[in-house]
């Protein structure tokens, strides 16, 4: 403590003395100062809460409370002050992921006054946030664990994702209740849908209003199938036998395909729109395809309201018109939603439906992108972004729809692997031990925010869980990994398929698994993740190095590979995200397959035979697409030049998480490790010669 | 004797096959302006029987072709190679990348399912190339023609 800091005291307290009118000599200046215990280290915050102390001990109460209110005063300058240099900041800054100092997201396209009012409130959200669950945890486990939380947060051995919001994670809805009541029971005010133009319209307005009410994204599995349900109430069940019939007769003379092409235009430009009650991001909206088994499987008991029941036929024509225009749109405009997951069923190493293994692997040669789930039962789902979930209740309700795609992410909560590890390693502690004891942590913590989340449902304010949008015990707790190959480098292991690196792998996400089951109830799931982690993988880093950990990359991978490794090749990615390594990653994981270029049908078709008998299940193939920054043409190859103006300025569009974006929207560091990535490239050009 | 260097998984390379291909070192040709240079000197590990059985193990069932690329040096033993996979791994086709202009006449072009011929050329350029001097062939279904697939490497992309 310097003599300027004790200056500053001593006015501090004169000034308190002052302002209630109370005379103050030397001598009781120094009474009162006598009592202060100044060493070194200690905070500002320690030195003003012990002069409040000090204050009362010597009997001037009303010195004390004019104190207090000094001290709150300053607090809020500085608070201001603090928000006003961010604000200054933020019009500075690069782009809008770049400018966000708390969670930041590529979602945002733009930096404007919107995105702006987004981000200003967001620390305040994270004091809340912290201070609601601890409050809770306090009640549930004791002061002592309240701290150790506080404690493990603030130095990073775990990470609390989408602290910035109130809202519960993500969700994937069912929309029955939607059918039967319109918006009314989540406080809308339009009825049900009764045509396909009213279930367009009432359907973009539905998924605003579901997701304005999560953090983070809302899946509707059932969108197709309930389109092609209002599609045939319009058409005719047939209605895909003839397409080219014109139905229109206004002058367009619009056929049927037409018409319904324009619906997907509809819906699909609506929800690709930044949206104001969401920051002006735009909604995270996930949809799913089924082969025919998976159909039967989640729909074979479906009856709508009037009786009918879901129809293959039209579905099956429907999905594969969605996607093919969808695929088609996405070369006139950058185009983020949905994102789409293929669901197949797989047998003998390979997809059961052929026709649908097929069609994958069509579209992916197209040069389509879309995610890929695979599973050798329909007990369980990826509709969630990438979050994967096993279906607990495939029946049939009159009043919920079908059970099977009701599910989500309350909250997510992350364990810094590498920064556990480490720490554990470097104090001689067994890291079993140590992770242990932290993941059982995680679980506490995980607990007391539902019971938080329990009492604002009691409350009234949670109506997707009311109206039974979403069914609050099917929902998980999720328990998220970030750092695992970083952490099995420190241990001195290869990042390839190899016996030990495999048992280390088991080993931790085994730990996790073990204590999701033992703190599973009725009422409680849990589930584990590795999570895209697309701004915490560099927080993380950037933490870590800080703290002199060893970090080898400045992002921390979301693969079971390291992303700039070119000794890998693909059917080596396979092996790494194949069953013996994700089988405890019961919440997902995503593999993003980088490729330099397309594939032919026949290669990518032979693909999800790798896949499937590797038990790989759940990948993208990505390849970055060109965009041209003077034309605007979007290629959907990886070019170094337009191909119609021949610019060279070009930026590129790819999966950096689960969402296809402009690479120069996404933050900073994020298009640094997207500049690392290496790309499985073609061999022609160095090989050939030889 | 064959040495190799390294190996890929590779899609380009030989269309609509996943393919191993495994690079042979020692190479005669030396072409002007190659983008594999390390790849003449007398570099790699030996490559025997054995060792195509571990890649296959390796790979079984991953990977739907072989390719030597390279081995102008000993152009025999390529073809023992090939014959010793179709024998042993008959699912799994085999490709050569030569660097010759033609084939040997006393090599038996049968072991093969695909054959590239043809030196690299700086001014022709490599098989992505219209102008390219480079041919790839497939053998036909009957199993005693080869056709001239190299056109499919020029063939625009989505």
């Amino acid at each position: 403590m310097d003599r300027f800091s004790l200056d500053k005291i001593m006015n501090a307290i004169i000034k308190a003395f002052n302002s209630v009118k109370e005379p103050i000599d030397l001598s009781s200046l120094s009474k009162v100062l006598s009592h202060l215990d100044i060493h070194e280290g200690v905070t500002v915050e320690d030195i003003q809460n012990q002069v409040e102390e000090s204050l009362m001990q010597e009997s001037y109460y009303k010195v004390a409370k004019a104190f207090m209110l000094y001290r709150q005063r300053h607090t809020e300058d500085r608070e201001v002050m603090d928000k006003m240099q961010f604000l200054v900041e933020y019009c500075e800054a690069s782009n809008a992921a770049s400018g966000s100092k708390f969670d930041a997201n590529a979602n945002v396209e733009h930096k404007n006054i919107a995105t702006l009012i987004g981000e200003l409130p967001k620390s305040n959200f994270i004091r809340l946030n912290r201070r609601l669950l601890c409050d809770r945890i306090k009640k549930m486990y004791g002061k002592e664990l309240s701290e150790k939380y506080i404690d493990l947060l603030t130095h990073h051995f775990i990470y609390k994702n989408d602290e910035t919001s109130l809202a519960n994670y993500c969700a994937s809805v069912t929309m029955y209740p939607w059918l039967i009541s319109g918006t009314t029971a989540i406080g809308g005010n339009s009825s049900r849908p009764t045509n396909l133009k009213s279930f367009c319209g009432g359907f973009v307005n539905m998924v605003f209003m579901v997701s304005s009410m999560l953090s983070g994204a809302c899946a509707t599995p059932e969108f197709l199938m309930y389109l092609n349900y209002f599609i045939e109430l319009e058409y005719g069940k047939d209605y895909f036998e003839h397409a080219d019939k014109v139905v229109d007769l206004s002058l367009k003379q619009r056929t049927v395909d037409k018409m319904i092409t324009d619906c997907f235009e509809q819906i699909v430009y609506s929800i690709n729109q930044p949206t104001g009650a969401r920051n002006y991001q735009a909604v995270f909206w996930n949809i799913s395809y089924y082969d025919k088994y998976y159909f039967e499987s989640l729909f074979g008991n479906f009856v709508f309201p009037d009786g009918n029941k879901p129809n293959w036929e039209g579905l099956n024509w429907l999905q594969k018109r969605f996607m093919k225009w969808f695929n088609q749109e996405r070369t006139k405009a950058v185009l983020t939603f949905p994102v789409e997951t293929m669901a197949l069923l797989t047998e003998n190493n390979d997809t059961k439906d052929k026709e649908y293994g097929d069609f994958t692997a069509e579209m992916y040669s197209e040069g389509h992108s879309f995610f890929t789930y695979m599973s050798d039962n329909a007990d369980s789902l990826s509709s969630c972004c990438r979050l994967r979930n096993e279906i607990q209740d495939n029946g049939f309700s009159y009043t919920l729809g079908a059970g099977g795609v009701s599910t989500g992410s309350k909250s997510v909560l992350t364990v810094n692997l590498n920064r556990c590890i480490q720490y554990a390693v470097n104090n001689k502690i067994d890291y079993k031990e140590y992770l242990s004891d932290i993941i059982d942590l995680v679980h506490k913590v995980q607990m007391a925010y539902n019971e938080n989340l329990k009492v604002l449902h009691e409350k009234g304010m949670l109506p997707l869980f009311d109206a039974g949008y979403i069914n609050m015990s099917r929902q998980y707790l999720t328990i998220g990994v970030n750092g695992l190959v970083e952490a099995a480098e420190f241990m001195g292991l290869k990042i390839n398929d190899n016996p030990d690196y495999l048992k280390f792998v088991q080993t931790v996400l085994g730990l996790i698994e073990k204590y999701n089951k033992q703190y599973r109830t009725k009422d409680l799931l849990f589930n584990c993740e590795m999570i895209p982690a697309e701004n915490v993988g560099v927080k993380h880093a950037k933490w870590d190095r800080e703290d002199g950990y060893f970090v080898p990359r400045d992002c921390y991978n979301s693969y079971f590979y390291v992303v700039e490794d070119d000794s890998l090749n693909i059917i080596d990615k396979f092996k790494l995200h194949g069953y013996p390594y994700i089988q405890h990653l019961t919440g997902g994981s995503a593999l993003h397959m980088n490729l330099e270029e397309h594939l032919s049908k026949i290669q990518y078709r032979h693909l999800l035979k790798v896949a499937a008998k590797e038990g790989c299940n759940y990948f993208t193939f990505n390849i970055p697409n060109t965009i041209c920054n003077d034309c605007g043409h979007i290629d959907k190859r990886y070019l170094k030049e337009c191909p119609h103006c021949h610019s060279k300025n070009v930026d590129y569009m790819t999966r950096i998480i689960g969402y296809l974006k402009r690479v120069s929207n996404f933050s900073k560091a994020r298009q640094e490790e997207s500049h690392r990535r290496y790309y499985n490239k073609s061999e022609i050009v160095e090989k050939v010669e030889a | 004797m064959l040495k190799y260097v390294n190996t890929g998984v590779v899609f380009q390379e030989i269309p609509d096959e996943v393919t191993l291909s495994i690079n042979l070192s020692n190479c005669p040709n030396q072409c002007p302006g190659c983008h594999s240079k390390y790849l003449w000197q007398d570099i790699g590990e030996i490559l025997t029987t054995e060792v195509i059985d571990s890649f296959v193990r390796e790979y079984c069932g991953d990977i739907t072709c072989i390719c030597f690329m390279g081995g102008d040096n000993a152009p025999s033993d390529v073809v023992n190679l090939a014959e010793y996979i179709h024998i042993k791994y008959p699912k799994i086709k085999v490709g050569w990348y030569s660097g010759r202009q033609h084939v040997p006449s006393v090599i038996n072009k049968m072991v093969f399912d695909y054959i590239k011929v043809g030196p690299y050329i700086q001014h022709l350029g490599c098989l992505k190339e219209c102008t390219t001097n480079q041919r790839l062939y497939k053998r036909g279904a009957t199993g005693s023609d080869f056709s001239d697939i190299t056109s499919r490497f020029w063939r625009v992309p989505v």
